[in-house]
């Protein structure tokens, strides 16, 4: 029920920031256009890919590719961006104010008054936070989805996707949480965030120029666990990654936050 | 007869903070109904020791007893039983002022038609009609103060602590929010504030405790002509730290 209490107030904290509508608005508006060309390279293609035995698709030209670039890298030079990478940019944003914010304002103190545990107020956060990205999520999903009936979907492959963009949403608000339970300052927590979210994504990158593969650094990416669920497969070892770094992330804020209050 | 349980005792508390002792060895014990003025200079511990007694900060050492409970052991406690004002009331500044005892409500486990009522009940008295739809950010200081008292007495708490909550306020507020203070201690709330006004220990508490360094130095019943003594007793404790030569005590 507490936890409840801070979702709702940390919801309507959102709705009425403009930072919140700013951002939505901006991503979809990129995300249509994006939509647009991808479906128009689609369909410009369409009989080619038809006559392709096991050709690509609707879901692999068009669904999939709304919610990453890495099927599409090199396609679509005007505009790069999937969800997975507008999110590393618009999560950090949204997040930094979550406890640097109240720590800023000087609204902490009220917090630990009203005796709820720490953990109750950054789960709380965090599934509010959560909320406002499921709701990006399924305005990015209702664009290739809306075309469905005229087209063929392959409804698991997008569903794998949409998995393992949910997943890396979330990592990204439990690390944007953490940062923020650690700064000062929301800009501070904005940026470590930032950081850490690309640190995280491009680590594979480095350690397969290194030569490595298979090894810890391209376990402990971002992006090899989610390459696998956007490809369409499902692995359990994937996805406990991702559970790992939320649970990690949200125990660290909530240390901290704990901390604080013993600490004053 | 067994004496009544306190709403709040305070055993032995010591908190430092920036490396030395901000209170040390504090102990005291608040009836229902009493209002207790917290004195001091700048530094002597006076908030430290409201935020602590609030929940917002955890003691070093000592206990804190609710109700007979202990509230640092159990710090849930503080939910529904306490009420706090801090010297600054802390507002999010994009939610509106009936939005913000909607969010306090929620957070003290109020809910439904229990917190429509409570609402409505402390807009009434403290008057916050007219600005209930203002946002929190745009309130001048006196606004914001009451606002925050709002806040602090919305889900009737047990004890009520207040710092400096006089602050902004004009002589018109300050006169109501006696008036608060007065009627909240007859329903039998405990109360606990902490001001630099001498007459405003007088005018509003039944008890003061003065602190010095940290230290309580003195803590006792004040009437109403008391305040000459009050005065010197408190200088007497703030400019020479001595609490020995007590007038108020003699008296």
């Amino acid at each position: 029920m507490s936890v409840l209490a801070v979702t709702r107030l940390e919801l309507r904290r959102l709705a009425v920031r403009p930072l919140a509508w700013v951002l939505a608005a901006l991503t979809v508006a990129q995300l249509a256009g994006r939509f647009m060309l991808l479906l128009q390279i689609f369909l410009s293609n369409q009989i080619r890919l038809a006559a392709q035995p096991g050709g690509p698709g609707y879901t692999d030209l068009v669904g999939v590719p709304m919610l990453s670039s890495i099927l599409t890298s090199g396609i679509l030079p005007m505009l790069p961006f999937g969800l997975a990478e507008l999110a590393l940019v618009v999560v950090p944003l949204l997040t930094m104010s979550t406890l640097a914010g109240e720590r800023s304002n000087g609204t902490l103190p009220l917090w630990f008054a009203t005796g709820l545990p720490a953990s109750r107020i950054v789960l709380g956060k965090f599934l509010a936070l959560m909320l406002w990205l499921v709701l990006w999520l399924a305005l990015t999903l209702a664009m290739p989805i809306a075309l469905a009936h005229g087209m063929t979907l392959d409804w698991g492959k997008l569903a794998s996707a949409t998995l393992g963009l949910l997943l890396m949403l979330a990592a990204l608000a439990a690390i944007g949480v953490a940062c923020s339970a650690y700064a000062s300052h929301p800009a501070i927590a904005a940026a470590a965030s930032l950081m850490l979210g690309l640190a995280l994504v491009s680590l594979n990158v480095g350690a397969l120029m290194a030569g490595l593969n298979n090894g810890l650094f391209n376990w402990l990416s971002m992006s090899t666990h989610l390459d696998t669920l956007v490809r369409g497969l499902v692995s359990s070892a994937d996805v406990v990654w991702f559970v790992l770094v939320i649970a990690v992330a949200l125990a660290l804020a909530t240390q901290r936050l704990a901390a604080e209050k013993e600490r004053g | 007869m067994s004496a009544p349980t306190a709403v709040l005792q305070l055993d032995h508390i010591t908190r430092h903070r920036a490396g030395r002792p901000a209170v040390s060895d504090l102990s005291l014990r608040l009836d229902a109904g009493q209002v207790l003025g917290l004195l001091g200079v700048n530094g002597a511990g006076k908030s430290t020791t409201l935020a602590m007694v609030a929940g917002a900060l955890i003691p070093d050492a000592g206990t804190i007893r609710l109700n007979g409970e202990d509230f640092v052991e159990h710090p849930g406690l503080a939910r529904r039983a306490i009420g706090w004002l801090p010297e600054r009331a802390p507002l999010w500044p994009e939610l509106t002022v009936r939005e913000h005892l909607d969010a306090h409500g929620r957070l003290r486990g109020l809910g439904g038609a229990e917190l429509a009522r409570a609402s409505q009940r402390i807009i009434e008295r403290l008057e916050l009609g007219p600005m209930s739809r203002r946002l929190a950010g745009v309130l001048s200081q006196g606004q914001r103060q009451r606002l925050g008292l709002a806040c602090a007495l919305l889900h009737q708490p047990s004890l009520l602590v207040l710092d400096e909550p006089a602050n902004a306020l004009d002589p018109v507020q300050v006169a109501a929010l006696r008036g608060v203070i007065r009627e909240q201690a007859a329903a039998g709330t405990a109360i606990i504030l902490s001001t630099h006004l001498l007459a405003e220990v007088t005018a509003a508490c039944d008890r003061v405790a003065i602190l010095h360094e940290g230290r309580l130095r003195f803590d006792g019943a004040i009437q109403g002509d008391d305040h000459k003594l009050l005065e010197q007793t408190f200088f007497d404790i703030a400019m020479r730290g001595d609490g020995s030569n007590d007038r108020m005590q003699a008296a």
